[in-house]
């Protein structure tokens, strides 16, 4: 068990080095198309660049491709890296920050660069990727004993709720970090009007779609987190303030959804409100560490 | 036409009642209003969640002229406060009138949508596609509106001035899952009020190993925990703990079963959660005439004595006696503070003490006395025997009748907004006409600044342009920055 445990952190360790990689070069492939974007301004009759949607693919640009291949590998790598420690373990590692950090690594790779393929936005990665680093960083910095592989405390014996529950959470913020992304780019895009990002409307589509994926996810955390304090504890919501932290995401996304959909928000206002229910996932995330109450676990 | 001949608008007089009505029901419609309420209500969970933290202790520490308000905010339980229920009414009222006053319009869009549209419309549109086909009109409206059939489209048409509008829509009915979806919202509120007005809920019902308790709750339920079992890891931490109980009723056994926790053992609609355990000890106490004072196991643990603060203790007041008991068990981490410790209590030894209780206690000062398992002991004229140490089990119970509203809520929740989500509402618009050379025929989405809605689009323009075989100008409204 511990070698296969001691392989699942290398491949952790491979992920990081690609997850670096891939973040440097979707960075140098953003600024690659402001000087892409000059030089065909500056000659005549220079490539024409269709811009509607997403098809902003003026000419092959390797460093772009290599940056999405990186992110596959981290993603692949990454993936590995929880199956080997889902063997070691019999269970699929979601019950420590170490443990639910590195399987936000994965999805949020994934999410990425699932959006990445279907709405054919690179520059997205601009901002994901640094974010999966920066997550990549915190799970090297937190203490080497939450690497090994431990048995389940009893609040946690669950294993099919708690499997749901958290990789449900943790896909949906996964999804939030994408929104964020975009509206972090609409921002950008609505204010400087740089020639080198997709048309505002595209980001503010892509956002909106994140959040159709991540609000029915938060929404099912809430109910399976619900079913399991119920199986659990005997009531299906106890105030506690891991659960009311998620309620107050959640609702922050409402207000984001009734915005757009019904008082016909678009843009730099849905932009906002994108970044600062972000804010809500991130406090939502490291709750633990300030948190008191039934969450209070977690080898934080 | 004379003046007279002109409908003059009637002012209606609306008395008083009718216009606070009006003005009551246009309050809870207002999407706005919703909006600061949801608003105000995540304001009020954030409060509520901070306070089970330490952050407001930290702004406390940083800034010490906070601390009053730090205070307020660590003693102000949000939840359960006037405003928070106050917001969550207001809230689940507004939901309900406001999905009331959509209903009709949304069904209108479903089942009798308008048909007609503008020239202008289709060309103010942010895309349409003008197509000009060889065909004559009735043909190319049949054509265009097999191709959309085959993509599951609802097709309608109306003549009008020798044009023919077309209106065609895909998942029309998913605009109704926003019934569901709030719906659900307010059933887990009733469900909660359903649960805490016709269940109950034990949060903590200590059974010490060998003995019964009541659960009381009008159940007339006594349960026994006939065995307590617990496995530890190596560094000392429980893996799993488990119950077995007998549920008593009148005298007569009931039901049997064990729990352990995420394994809740279920009586009827009453189900028995394992929370804690405990160490406790078993005594027994007899007066010099031979009455039983006490015969029953004592959970320690819930009391500090201040011989070693450390350690589990109890307290039991023996009124028959005239005496409150006291009891300490030997420290469970000698390392922690050990100046503290004034017994210094061997493994198998327990110290007990007795002090008068009330003004005729046979007893006038505290008499204490350490003693071994199995060993008796005289304290006052009573005989103490420590029998054995023993453990206790801390259960929950809880009866629920609003958890079958809230599983159903959950699915309506999730249910509907993933379809309202995922199926939207697809909508376009044409106006098909005749030329000297065949028709012409204009077509736009209804969607604006929606780039996935444009993107259908789109796909459903090249879907018709390779079965026709024509190629559509297309227009956009607002070329997107390059």
């Amino acid at each position: 068990m511990e070698s296969l445990v001691m392989l699942s952190f290398y491949c952790f360790a491979a992920a990081s080095l690609a997850f670096v990689a891939s973040a440097v070069c979707y960075v140098v492939y953003a600024i690659g198309r402001i000087r892409l974007r000059r030089t065909a301004l500056a000659a005549p009759g220079g490539p024409a660049i269709v811009t509607h949607g997403a098809s902003l693919e003026p000419a092959p640009l390797g460093v772009g491709s290599v940056a999405t291949l990186l992110a596959w590998f981290g993603v692949v790598f990454q993936g590995i890296s929880i199956l080997l420690r889902t063997i070691a373990g019999g269970r699929v590692p979601l019950s420590n920050m170490y443990e639910f950090s590195s399987t936000f690594i994965f999805l949020a790779g994934l999410v990425y660069l699932l959006f990445e393929r279907w709405y054919r936005v690179r520059q997205l990665g601009a901002i994901v990727l640094p974010l999966i680093v920066a997550m990549a960083a915190y799970v090297w910095y937190l203490p080497s004993h939450l690497r090994e592989v431990d048995e389940l405390i009893p609040a946690l014996q669950n294993r099919p709720l708690m499997t749901a529950h958290v990789s449900v959470a943790i896909l949906a913020y996964a999804t939030f970090a994408v929104a964020f992304a975009a509206a972090v780019l609409f921002l950008i895009a609505d204010r400087w009007h740089p020639s080198w990002l997709p048309s505002p409307d595209l980001l503010d589509d892509l956002g909106f779609r994140a959040v159709t994926v991540g609000f029915p996810c938060m929404s099912l955390v809430l109910v399976l987190g619900s079913v399991w304090a119920y199986r659990a504890w005997g009531t299906y919501w106890q105030w506690d303030p891991k659960e009311t932290a998620a309620l107050f995401t959640w609702l922050i996304y409402a207000v984001y959804l009734h915005t757009r959909t019904l008082r016909g928000f678009r843009g730099r206002r849905s932009a906002w409100i994108l970044v600062a229910a972000f804010g809500a996932v991130v406090f939502t995330y490291f709750g633990n560490y300030v948190f008191g109450g039934l969450h209070a676990y977690g080898g934080v | 036409m004379t003046e007279a001949t002109i409908a003059q608008p009637r002012q209606v007089r609306r008395g008083v009642p009718e216009m606070v009505v009006d003005r009551v029901w246009r309050f809870f419609c207002s999407v706005r209003a919703a909006i600061v309420e949801i608003a105000i209500l995540a304001l009020l969970v954030l409060i509520g969640t901070l306070r089970g933290s330490s952050v407001p202790r930290s702004l406390a520490d940083a800034i010490p002229a906070t601390t009053p308000l730090v205070d307020a905010w660590y003693a102000w339980d949000v939840f359960r406060s006037l405003p928070f229920a106050a917001i969550l009414t207001l809230l689940s009222v507004a939901i309900a009138i406001c999905t009331i006053n959509r209903a009709p319009g949304i069904w209108q869009a479903i089942a009798h949508p308008t048909v007609t549209t503008t020239h202008g419309f289709l060309r103010s549109a942010e895309a349409s596609a003008l197509y000009e086909s060889p065909l004559g009109r009735d043909e190319f409206v049949k054509q265009i509106g097999e191709i959309l059939g085959e993509r599951h489209y609802r097709v309608l048409s109306a003549e009008q001035n020798g044009e023919i509008h077309l209106y065609a829509d895909r998942w029309r009915f998913s605009r109704l899952a926003t019934f569901p979806f709030h719906l659900a919202l307010i059933m887990i509120l009733f469900g909660g009020i359903v649960g805490a007005a016709w269940g109950f809920r034990e949060n903590e019902l200590i059974v010490p190993e060998g003995s019964a308790r009541e659960l009381g709750h009008g159940t007339g339920i006594s349960v026994r925990l006939n065995d307590f079992s617990e496995v530890y890891r190596e560094d000392g931490s429980p893996a799993i703990y488990r119950s077995d109980v007998t549920l008593i009723r009148d005298g007569e056994e009931i039901d049997n079963g064990s729990m352990t926790v995420n394994n809740p053992f279920t009586h009827g609609d009453i189900v028995f959660y394992q929370s804690g355990f405990g160490q406790a000890v078993q005594l027994r106490i007899v007066d010099d005439s031979g009455n039983i004072i006490l015969a029953d196991s004592l959970p320690l643990g819930p009391f500090q004595s201040r011989l070693n603060p450390d350690a589990p203790a109890a307290r039991m007041d023996l009124p028959q006696a005239g005496v409150a008991l006291s009891v300490v068990a030997p420290d469970t981490n000698p390392t922690n503070q050990p100046e503290l410790d004034t017994l210094n209590l061997k493994p198998g030894e327990m110290f007990f003490m007795i002090r008068p209780l009330g003004t005729d206690s046979p007893i006038e000062q505290p008499v204490p006395a350490t003693v071994n398992q199995g060993e008796s002991v005289r304290l006052g004229d009573l005989t103490l025997t420590f029998e054995r140490e023993r453990r206790f089990s801390v259960l929950q119970v809880a009866r629920n009748p609003g958890i079958p509203i809230f599983f159903v809520a959950a699915i309506l929740l999730i249910g509907g907004s993933m379809v309202t989500f995922y199926f939207p509402h697809r909508r376009l618009r044409g106006i098909i006409a005749a030329t000297p050379n065949g028709s012409v025929a204009r077509l736009a989405p209804i969607a604006r600044r929606d780039w996935s809605a444009t993107r259908v689009f789109d796909e459903l323009i090249e879907r018709i342009s390779g079965e026709t075989g024509l190629s559509p100008d297309i227009t956009r409204r607002e070329a997107a920055p390059a």
